[in-house]
């Protein structure tokens, strides 16, 4: 990734944030709320691929961590391994090139996410992670990942990609005169 | 060759990102670098509250009814003018309820008897829980007020919560419904009327008091709490009503379940009692 694609993946992550914690906080469904951070992960991981995708997770994971009172680092740790399992999903035969796959697999992996997070959060003693509450995480946050994993796919394209077109614009072509 | 290479070093950054997150929650257990990180946790939440304030004000009651108005407008054209004068009309009466219930629940804030001669910092919820784990509330008044982690937070109620972390200007509270809560409870605040554990069972849920010993309680009756968990909390804050009571087959143990007294999921304005447990 260039480094006008780390920008703009730092840019939307404080963004990201803010909306997290303003909106998507304040629409409690069950219990529970949407969550933003998870989906960009999901999303992350399909378009950058399983390396790529695993860094910008764990870089979300820090920014969501920063407003959550559970312990600093467990975000970071479910995002990477969810982030990493998106990309291999993504790198799957006949995966490559469906947009609805692109959809399906952050949908997915915000749905997985969850219930990772509440999983390796019980592995570190927090108390009242698993249950029927995190059932009703793991439905709310899929349900809002369906309208969520749209944007987010569409902003990581434009992060990963575009960043990616905007610094090959500058480079010399390969294959050819540079003069022609 | 080149598709192995790949996939070691796509190995690699997933082991190091793995190590370098367990890391960091390693860290986050030892003293000098968890407080380091709570300190840089308050001052990005202090630095979101204007943000999280903004949005409150956007998100009122008052949107509702203009949404409401313009989706039935769109339906019957030729009442669009009276509707948006009837929407007007709800707007401003909605909005005048509004303004009268927050301004009960603040005139009620000054009047907690049951915190005896506790001085209180009033604050406004700013956000409902960050995390789907745990139930938790940010409020406006943080360190600059007074504020401070392990104080109890009450509602013109009964007790709503206890201080979890405080920023300069915002503190997170752990409201009584959150799972890994547990308070020192007794039926009544006589010394012969029996003292149990209260813990939360999530948000909605009532509070689950288990095996208790020396208390007959019945439903309806108030939970208030014992000031004998570690003195945790003061005694005789009101924390619940009684819901539901279960005998053991032997009957020889009671347990029970209790309502809070204070509706955590409405909850708006709060008192944070200037009230430090023993050490």
């Amino acid at each position: 990734m260039t480094v006008l694609s780390w920008a703009r993946f730092a840019g939307i992550a404080v963004v990201a944030l803010i909306v997290q914690v303003a909106v998507l906080d304040q629409i409690v469904v069950l219990g529970a709320h949407p969550d933003l951070m998870v989906t960009l992960v999901g999303a992350a991981g399909v378009i950058a691929g399983s390396a790529r995708g695993a860094s910008m997770a764990f870089v979300l994971g820090l920014f969501a961590d920063l407003v959550l009172p559970t312990p600093y680092g467990l975000s970071s740790l479910t995002f990477v391994l969810v982030g990493f399992g998106a990309g291999l999903v993504r790198s799957l035969p006949g995966n490559r090139d469906g947009r609805s796959t692109e959809w399906a697999t952050s949908v997915a992996a915000a749905a997985v996410g969850t219930l990772l997070y509440a999983v390796l959060g019980a592995l570190v003693g927090q108390q009242g992670f698993l249950g029927r509450d995190a059932v009703y995480a793991v439905l709310v946050v899929a349900l809002g990942a369906v309208v969520l994993a749209v944007p987010a796919v569409m902003v990581m394209r434009w992060i990963v990609r575009g960043g990616e077109r905007a610094a090959s614009g500058f480079a010399v072509p390969t294959g050819g005169s540079a003069t022609r | 060759m080149a598709a192995a290479t790949r996939r070691t070093s796509q190995r690699l950054t997933l082991l190091m990102l793995v190590l370098a997150s367990i890391t960091i929650l390693t860290l986050d257990y030892h003293g000098e670098v968890s407080r380091g990180i709570t300190h840089i946790r308050n001052s990005v939440r202090d630095a979101l509250s204007p943000a999280q304030r903004g949005i409150a004000a956007a998100l009122h009651p008052v949107g509702d009814v203009f949404a409401g108005a313009f989706d039935y407008g769109a339906l019957q054209t030729e009442n669009q003018r009276l509707q948006d004068e009837l929407g007007a009309a709800q707007a401003k009466q909605e909005e005048n309820d509004f303004a009268g219930r927050q301004a009960d629940q603040v005139l009620a804030l000054d009047h907690l008897d049951f915190v005896a001669n506790i001085p209180t910092v009033p604050a406004e919820v700013l956000s409902a829980p960050t995390s789907n784990f745990q139930y938790t509330v940010e409020i406006n008044r943080g360190t600059s007020a007074g504020a401070g982690p392990r104080m109890p937070v009450v509602a013109p109620r009964g007790l709503a919560g206890t201080v979890l972390q405080s920023g300069g200007d915002t503190s997170t509270v752990r409201l009584v419904t959150d799972k890994s809560s547990s308070i020192g409870v007794t039926f009544g605040t006589g010394a012969d009327s029996g003292s149990a554990i209260a813990s939360g069972q999530g948000l909605g849920e009532p509070l689950s008091i288990a095996e208790l010993v020396g208390a007959s309680p019945h439903v309806g009756e108030v939970v208030f709490t014992s000031g004998t968990d570690g003195g945790a909390y003061p005694a005789g804050l009101p924390l619940a009503t009684v819901s539901s009571v279960h005998v053991s087959a032997d009957g020889l143990t009671v347990s029970v379940t209790a309502k809070p007294l204070v509706d955590l999921q409405t909850l708006q304005y709060v008192s944070v009692c200037e009230w430090l447990p023993q050490a």
